[in-house]
């Protein structure tokens, strides 16, 4: 069950052929996750939803359900997508993995 | 349809209908379903009503339908369904209706009766020929023999003598085969010795004339000596109900019977024919006149008996009537009565009356916000113009399914399955559909069309897809990292099962996952601890901006009814208790989560332990503060939360007695205008407010308070918000504790069937099959246990957080619906 590319033999070296590295991330490249940009993307997008849709509601006898479909879902969906986020921004503990999973996931998520 | 914000305005009209033109005036409105009459004449009996005969001829009518509609039934050809919308016919066709339907009755009686007759006939025929044309042994070869043989006479007889001249004679008959045993064995028992019995079953099958059933009759042949035991047989046979038929011994001369009864059967036969084209051609003349009548008839009795609730006037020439109707119904009403009674010369008129009663509550809604009205007034219709949670209830109530149901696979199909109905709806095939459950998942297809969508997305956040975690954006945690700088050699990795991520390590925490949860977690052992963490603060999150947002809609009612004091003297202690104790919960767990690094991992503060200490005013050592001044503002919190009990306790039930000894003491002059401005202001819309009781009788005086009743209302809503406050908000956790089921019974499922599957070592092909009954198991557990039960208990859950925590902070429920007079619900 071990990644047939990544039999422990070969990888007993302690460390994998150097690979360019972007600065500040010692073992690895994974380019590290920007806070500021979800955090934009997503209250504007729902804010369109939530705050401009409303005006373009056309009129008739349901624009008042309509509008309030509409901030409801947007406040709603924002919300638990603001709280999903804020719970990981700063973890006080990480992940206890299974030697197995770890043996994989090192190379894979690379 | 107007806003559903709050339900439409109501009054309540007093209609004058000329008596000629009354019957038409009802009926037209009935077509319309605009209005609700109001019984005028309660205290009257339903015998001393004035238009108690005709509701009593159309009842008659009806039973006569009725019997129509069975003899159509138990010809087995079905009604078909009125065409088109027929109006209630004028008093005058009723006579012409009855003549017609009796005669249809009469003659299908008759007809009736004379097929059961001749069924009879033919059936005794038949029997008849049965019985003739079987043989029957032993009985004729007795009868050949010359008397008994010496082993069958009795020995107590002494022989010779009377016995050698005895003839023997026959009986012949047909007897129902379940009785037949006991025949034989009664006349064993009765007549041993002296007859001989032979039962035999018929070849053919009859069909009973009475039930319609085909029995095999049994055919019998007796044949015994002796007067005595004649008599004997004959009455055990009557007993038996039995049919008896003369029977010949010469064979020639049962011969010539058979054919003549065979001749007459047929006979029979043709004339049956005759008779059942006859009542065929009757039964479709049944079928063309009954569902046109039975719908006409039905409703010009529903015409007369809401005629029967209005009273008449004191000329005798027009009925008085009252009825609600909604406001802006109110110039359709007039035309309507204007164009129905414009034959007779005076024409129908309808104005407002002032009521004191409350109004019942109408709220237009259409097919897509029905459902979501309905599971509103599932709990109760709202009071006469409060504020309806139905508008925010088709958003809330899906997303708060989807909290507890979050997984995009089951979203994914609920979501199908919804739209499948959806699309489907204006099939004939689809609405005809008798079944019951399925009626009750088509009525609600609009509300899982939304659940659906809503778990999908809840579903993407949770990152869970059939309990499998996807990564459509890299994860935030370096596993290499780790490694790496931790020195995670492969015989390291080999020694230890298990080992953590530190996210104090630099460059193993890279930052949060900008879609929901991190794909790290599903592959963790520890992911419960983060897991339970996460939800537990959301719910508690959600349900207090939840039940903050049912405060504030409180506010609504107030100012409409009038009630401007209850802001300051109810919402707003309200709002200090509720966001002063547990918004300021939200408040810490916002703060730690923003501010509290893993750095300081060690030493973070327990939230829940400061909680506690807030509410006990005092510290635990080792437990740090999370920002500078903590203490202060919680006890600034505390004292406020406590502060706003007794200003909620006493607040408005002080302000109300003070207001009413304002106005008694008040000279009698000024009284009168006072009173007037107060009833101005408070009766006709707040009389039916929460608090004041003013009653249907008595506007002299405004609603007396009694002192006692106030402070005990008032003492009983305080005691119910402040400790609902606690009890709701750790109510709301139900989202977390249904959520972490369905993630682990959807893990539980993916790992015991599927994974077993995927990870078996067989060669290709041979998995390749396995998989296919592996997968059945796996989609009909799913749709049953994940999707029916799970689904059924989220969406339980989901309706008592609506109607218990949020409703309870504004929403009395204590109204009635308006329920107009139309035919349409009979049509149906």
């Amino acid at each position: 069950m071990l990644f047939a590319s990544c039999a422990p033999e070969t990888c007993a070296r302690r460390t994998c052929p150097p690979r360019p590295r972007p600065a500040g991330h010692p073992g690895s490249d994974m380019t590290a996750h920007s806070f500021a940009l979800p955090v934009i993307i997503f209250t504007t997008f729902w804010g369109l939803i939530g705050i401009a849709g409303p005006w373009f509601v056309p009129k008739g006898p349901n624009r008042g359900v309509i509008i309030t479909m509409l901030v409801a879902t947007a406040v709603c969906c924002y919300l638990f997508w603001l709280i999903a986020i804020l719970a990981q921004l700063n973890p006080l503990f990480g992940p206890q993995l299974k030697n197995e999973t770890i043996w994989y996931v090192r190379f894979l998520w690379e | 349809m107007g806003s559903m914000f709050r339900g439409e305005e109501v009054a309540l009209v007093q209609l004058f209908l000329p008596t000629a033109a009354a019957y038409t005036c009802v009926s037209q409105l009935g077509e319309l379903g605009l209005v609700e009459f109001r019984d005028l004449n309660a205290s009257v009996s339903a015998f001393q009503r004035r238009f108690v005969v005709d509701v009593r001829r159309c009842e008659e009518l009806e039973k006569t339908f009725t019997f129509l509609q069975e003899e159509v039934r138990r010809a087995g050809l079905a009604l078909p369904l009125p065409v088109g919308r027929l109006p209630a016919p004028p008093p005058r066709d009723l006579l012409r209706i009855q003549e017609e339907t009796d005669r249809l009755a009469q003659e299908l009686r008759d007809v009736r009766g004379n097929q059961q007759e001749l069924r009879a006939q033919l059936h005794q025929l038949q029997l008849h020929e049965a019985v003739l044309g079987q043989s029957h042994g032993p009985p004729l070869a007795a009868a050949h023999t010359d008397g008994p043989s010496s082993e069958r006479s009795p020995l107590l007889l002494p022989p010779g003598g009377p016995h050698q001249d005895l003839k023997v004679n026959f009986v012949a008959g047909a007897v129902e085969p379940h009785k037949a045993a006991a025949l034989e064995r009664l006349l064993w028992r009765a007549c041993r010795g002296f007859l001989i019995a032979s039962f035999q079953e018929m070849e053919q099958q009859l069909e009973d004339p009475v039930t319609g059933e085909p029995t095999r009759w049994m055919t019998f042949l007796i044949s015994y000596w002796g007067e005595q035991i004649g008599q004997k047989i004959r009455k055990i046979t009557a007993c038996f109900h039995c049919h008896i038929f003369p029977f010949l011994e010469p064979e020639e001369a049962r011969r010539g019977a058979l054919q003549q009864l065979q001749q007459q059967s047929q006979e029979l036969q043709e004339v049956l024919g005759e008779t059942e084209r006859f009542l065929s051609q009757v039964l479709g003349r049944v079928q063309q006149l009954l569902p046109a009548g039975q719908m006409q008839i039905r409703k010009m009795k529903a015409v007369y008996l809401a005629l029967n609730q209005c009273s008449v006037s004191s000329t005798h020439k027009c009925l008085i009537a009252e009825a609600w109707c909604a406001v802006l119904d109110l110039p359709t009403l007039q035309q309507v009565l204007q164009d129905s009674s414009s034959e007779a010369g005076v024409s129908a008129v309808a104005h407002r009356i002032p009521c004191q009663d409350m109004p019942p509550t109408l709220i237009r809604t259409n097919r897509f916000t029905a459902s979501f009205q309905g599971i509103v007034d599932a709990y109760g219709v709202g009071r006469y113009q409060e504020v309806n949670p139905a508008p925010y209830t088709i958003i809330t109530f899906p997303f708060l399914f989807a909290v507890m149901f979050g997984d995009v696979g089951h979203g994914l199909l609920m979501f199908l399955f919804a739209l499948a109905m959806v699309l489907a709806e204006n099939r004939p095939a689809v609405k005809a559909a008798q079944n019951e459950i399925w009626q009750t998942f088509f009525g609600g297809r609009y509300l899982l069309l939304l659940m659906g969508l809503f778990s999908v997305y809840t579903g993407f956040i949770y990152n869970e897809c059939f309990s499998r975690a996807t990564t459509i954006f890299p994860s935030g945690w370096s596993v290499a990292a780790m490694a790496n700088q931790s020195g995670w050699s492969d015989a390291y990795l080999a020694r230890h099962s298990l080992l953590t991520l530190d996210p104090n390590i630099s460059g193993v925490f890279l930052g949060p996952y900008p879609f929901g949860i991190d794909p790290v977690w599903s592959l963790a052992t520890n992911h419960l601890s983060f897991l339970n963490s996460f939800k537990m603060k959301m719910s508690v999150i959600l349900g207090v901006i939840h039940m903050a947002f049912g405060v504030i809609l409180g506010v609504f009612n107030h100012v409409h009814f009038g009630q401007g004091h209850k802001l300051l003297l109810e919402t707003l202690p309200e709002l200090i208790f509720l966001l002063g104790l547990f918004g300021y919960l939200v408040f810490l767990v916002l703060y730690k989560w923003l501010c509290v690094k893993a750095a300081d991992s060690a030493s973070a503060p327990s939230i829940l332990i400061h909680f506690i200490n807030m509410f006990l005013f005092s510290s635990s050592p080792t437990n740090r503060p999370l920002y500078h001044a903590q203490e202060v503002v919680q006890y600034v919190l505390v004292v406020l939360a406590l502060a706003s009990v007794p200003v909620l306790l006493l607040g408005t039930p002080l302000y109300l007695l003070r207001r009413q000894r304002h106005l008694q003491r008040r000279p009698a002059g000024g009284q009168d205008e006072d009173k007037a401005k107060l009833m101005d202001s408070d009766a006709c819309e707040s009389g039916w407010g929460p608090d004041e009781k003013a009653g249907c009788s008595g506007d002299e005086k405004e609603a007396e308070l009694i002192a006692s009743e106030v402070f005990m209302h008032q003492a009983i809503h305080t005691i119910e918000f402040c400790l609902g406050c606690i009890s709701n908000t750790a109510s709301y956790l139900r989202l977390w504790a249904l959520s972490l089921a369905h993630a682990q019974l959807s893990e539980v499922l993916w790992a015991m069937v599927m994974r077993v599957a995927l990870s078996a070592n067989l060669r290709v092909g041979v998995q390749a099959v396995v998989l296919v009954p592996v997968f059945a198991a796996f989609a009909v557990l799913t749709v049953a246990i994940l999707l029916v039960m799970e689904g059924l208990s989220a969406f339980l859950h989901a309706l008592r957080l609506h109607w218990v925590e949020f409703q309870n902070k504004f929403y009395s429920g204590t109204g009635y619906k308006l329920s107009p007079f139309t035919f349409a619900a009979e049509d149906e």
